[in-house]
């Protein structure tokens, strides 16, 4: 299980794109909180892309703050990636999982 | 292939690049707030294009070029901002701004929290106002007259003991707000302290730590406002209206209670604003009457915070036990 | 024959551009993480590009990045990722030496090996330097897998301690070692991007100039400029009527069972027979054609 030592974010606030925040939290649970000018529709759906990507990293404790420009999945995975490794401060993830 | 426009972070020790910041500010009409802890500027072809500024938990001093409007480029410098904020462990983050940036900076994920004349308008990323008013709530107390006092106490004198009293004894129950801003010569806790030591013989009375949401003089920003002259007013609207119009309704307040201000100017000024605003009847919320205490005087003299502060300083511990409570005292000569 | 034209730019930190840049159609995205890409962001960036990669979209599309160096920290990450993401091209950065291509080339092979892959990721070997240009030759014969070679016009400008101009005195030199060391192998040859996007007559001139002197293809750093590199590319009504008539002339020959092509009393060999070929189907792509 990787642990995360610190915040941390990444992404931009730009069209397309996705800025995520994370930080590592007492409760044993992964708290996502979504701003998105689609959270009516899709708000469901980028949560569990959300908490999936997360477990598939091993990764706990964690509390996100996502806002959502229109970002595809792809774009949320990668951001989110990046922000947990950062947070965890590996450099190296394992590409299969991802 | 390096990209056309990049980004630089430096904060207030950097001379040479504020300077450059404070005339591009100029060039676009604003001013520079001195304030500022850390930069964030965008340069392209060597000119720059975009600044902004972070000072506490505010951005302020956000400004992009005319030719680079339009473009969606302030999210790029919003998203450099945050990213400073957030290396400094800041995510909790308020703008003051004039209300015609407000979707900009709406995309960025703030929200409005009050407007006032199209002037001037403050926002917050977070829900941290809903959060505040629900705690609020939760401390109101029942009563036909309720009511507020709003006060730094620096430190806490028998003048400010006497106008609680006089209020308490016209309210069934009274809040006391006390601003946390640390502007002043006794730190917040301390202040609170000795507010409550001083007050602890007064039963129907609620005493409140201060919030972001009290906008205290000297936090808020003037670098955007062109006529000088408004500062003070815009001040006090946009202050009194988020009272008015957010924090007192919670608590059902009914009154305010003022000490009258023989010394001060801008406080005076503040308190004629405060009838202007709380009772204006075109408000959005109820009227919240203003009452003003005349101020207790000895070997006449007003009392004020600022007379204890020169006797503190010349030593004048004699005089000194005559305006101030025992607590107080206690307090200001222990620490000598 | 693969088409390379247009070789467009796209940063790797660029959200926008890496979900919109297979909609233009250019005949290879080239992902940036090099130059383009802020130090702070080189991590965000590569994730970014290797879920691009691995994307739908991109599937049908050529994709080739540009890594960082190998001796920074950065270069041997990007493989990883790239080369898993099954990328088509590997860009390097700046290739003064063949040892430069070798090196990658090996980095490279390990990865592959490591993850079973059996496709052969290609190389493109960026020369920006006084010393490339001189090793172009050597360069461009170094490795099977190395499929063209370009110019980096404003790092090699900058070693010659001179400037760009719009006539571009100062590349003349280097385009042409280039160009001569990449027919010599039997490899692209890709001219450098034209960065001032609003110069359309600027750009059109530089394309002419480029493909007359025998450039494949060129970098570009907007998608406004693939439509014109792309018809600047096609062949004229000319070109393609001389193509129509080599291989009609070739088809008659197979037909005939004869073992010469002649054209208006002239011989055809397999060279011209090609390029009259090739010269068909870049006429297909550009969407000019004579039937």
């Amino acid at each position: 299980m990787s642990v995360l030592k610190k915040s941390a974010y990444a992404g931009t606030l730009e069209s397309s794109d996705a800025y995520i925040q994370v930080s590592p939290i007492e409760e044993d649970d992964i708290k996502i909180v979504l701003e998105s000018s689609v959270k009516e529709i899709y708000g469901d759906a980028i949560e569990e892309l959300v908490r999936e990507t997360i477990q598939d990293m091993n990764v706990n404790n964690v509390l996100v703050n996502v806002q959502d420009k229109g970002a595809l999945d792809f774009v949320i995975k990668a951001r989110l990636q990046a922000a947990i490794l950062r947070a965890c401060e590996m450099e190296q993830p394992e590409w299969e999982v991802l | 292939m390096k990209p056309a426009i990049s980004f630089s972070q430096f904060d207030n020790t950097n001379t040479r690049r504020v300077k450059k910041v404070e005339h591009f500010l100029d060039s676009v009409d604003l001013e520079l707030s001195p304030d500022i802890e850390v930069y964030v500027s965008a340069r392209e072809d060597n000119k720059m294009i975009a600044c902004g500024g972070l000072s506490g938990n505010v951005l302020k001093c956000i400004a992009i070029s005319p030719e680079k409007r339009g473009e969606g480029f302030v999210l790029s410098v919003m998203t450099q901002l945050l990213n400073a904020a957030n290396d400094r462990g800041r995510k909790e983050l308020f703008i003051f701004s004039t209300p015609k940036n407000r979707t900009f900076f709406e995309e960025c994920g703030f929200r409005l929290i009050e407007e006032c004349d199209e002037k001037i308008m403050l926002m917050e990323n977070t829900q941290n106002l809903e959060k505040y008013k629900n705690s609020l709530s939760e401390l109101k107390k029942d009563g036909e007259v309720i009511g507020s006092i709003v006060m730094n106490a620096n430190p806490f004198t028998l003048g400010h003991r006497y106008l609680v009293e006089s209020a308490a004894s016209q309210s069934d129950h009274l809040h006391i707000f006390v601003v946390r801003e640390d502007a002043s010569e006794f730190k917040f806790e301390d202040r609170i302290a000795l507010i409550k030591s001083g007050l602890s013989h007064i039963e129907n009375i609620t005493i409140h730590e201060g919030s972001d949401y009290i906008i205290s003089k000297a936090t808020f920003p003037t670098y955007f406002i062109k006529d000088k002259g408004d500062v003070n007013e815009l001040h006090a609207k946009l202050d009194l209206n988020i009272y008015r119009n957010h924090l007192a309704p919670k608590l059902g307040i009914t009154h305010r209670f003022v000490g009258t201000e023989p010394y001060c100017t801008v406080t005076n000024n503040y308190n004629k604003n405060m009838k202007n605003i709380l009772e204006d009847k075109n408000g959005s919320s109820n009227i919240i009457k203003v009452i003003e205490i005349q101020r207790v005087e000895y070997d006449n003299k007003a009392i004020s915070a600022s007379r204890v502060r020169a006797l503190l300083k010349d030593k004048n511990y004699e005089e000194l036990s005559n305006i101030v409570p025992d607590t107080t005292f206690e307090f200001l000569t222990k620490t000598k | 024959m693969k088409l390379r034209r247009s070789m467009l730019f796209v940063p790797g930190s660029n959200t926008a551009m890496v979900c919109n840049a297979f909609i233009y159609k250019p005949d290879t995205v080239m992902f940036d993480l090099e130059d383009s890409v802020a130090l702070s962001e080189k991590d965000s960036a590569r994730l970014m590009v290797f879920h691009a990669l691995n994307h739908f979209v991109y599937k049908d599309v050529e994709t080739a990045v540009r890594v960082n160096p190998l001796d920074s920290p950065y270069g041997l990450l990007d493989l990883e990722a790239v080369v898993r993401a099954g990328v088509d091209i590997v860009r390097l950065p700046k290739t003064d030496t063949v040892d430069d291509v070798l090196e990658m080339q090996a980095a490279i092979e390990k990865i592959e090996n490591e993850i079973g892959r059996t496709k052969k990721t290609k190389l493109l070997a960026a020369i920006e330097s006084a010393l490339g240009v001189v090793s172009a030759v050597d360069i461009a014969r170094c490795s099977d897998r190395l499929m063209g070679i370009a110019l980096g016009a404003e790092d090699f400008v900058r070693d010659l301690h001179t400037q760009r101009t719009k006539q571009g005195a100062e590349l003349m030199a280097a385009r042409s070692q280039i160009l001569l060391a990449a027919r010599a192998a039997k490899i692209h040859a890709f001219d450098s991007i034209f960065s001032d996007v609003k110069d359309k007559e600027g750009f059109l001139a530089e394309v002419n100039y480029i493909k007359g002197l025998g450039f494949d293809g060129k970098s570009l750093v907007n998608p406004n400029q693939i439509s014109t590199l792309h018809e600047a590319f096609a062949p004229s009504i000319e070109d393609v009527d001389w193509a129509i008539e080599v291989t009609e002339a070739a088809k008659e020959a197979q037909e005939q069972g004869l073992g010469v092509v002649s054209l208006d009393g002239r011989m055809v060999d397999a060279p011209i027979i090609a390029r009259a070929q090739w010269t068909l189907e870049l006429a297909q792509a550009s969407g000019i054609r004579r039937d």
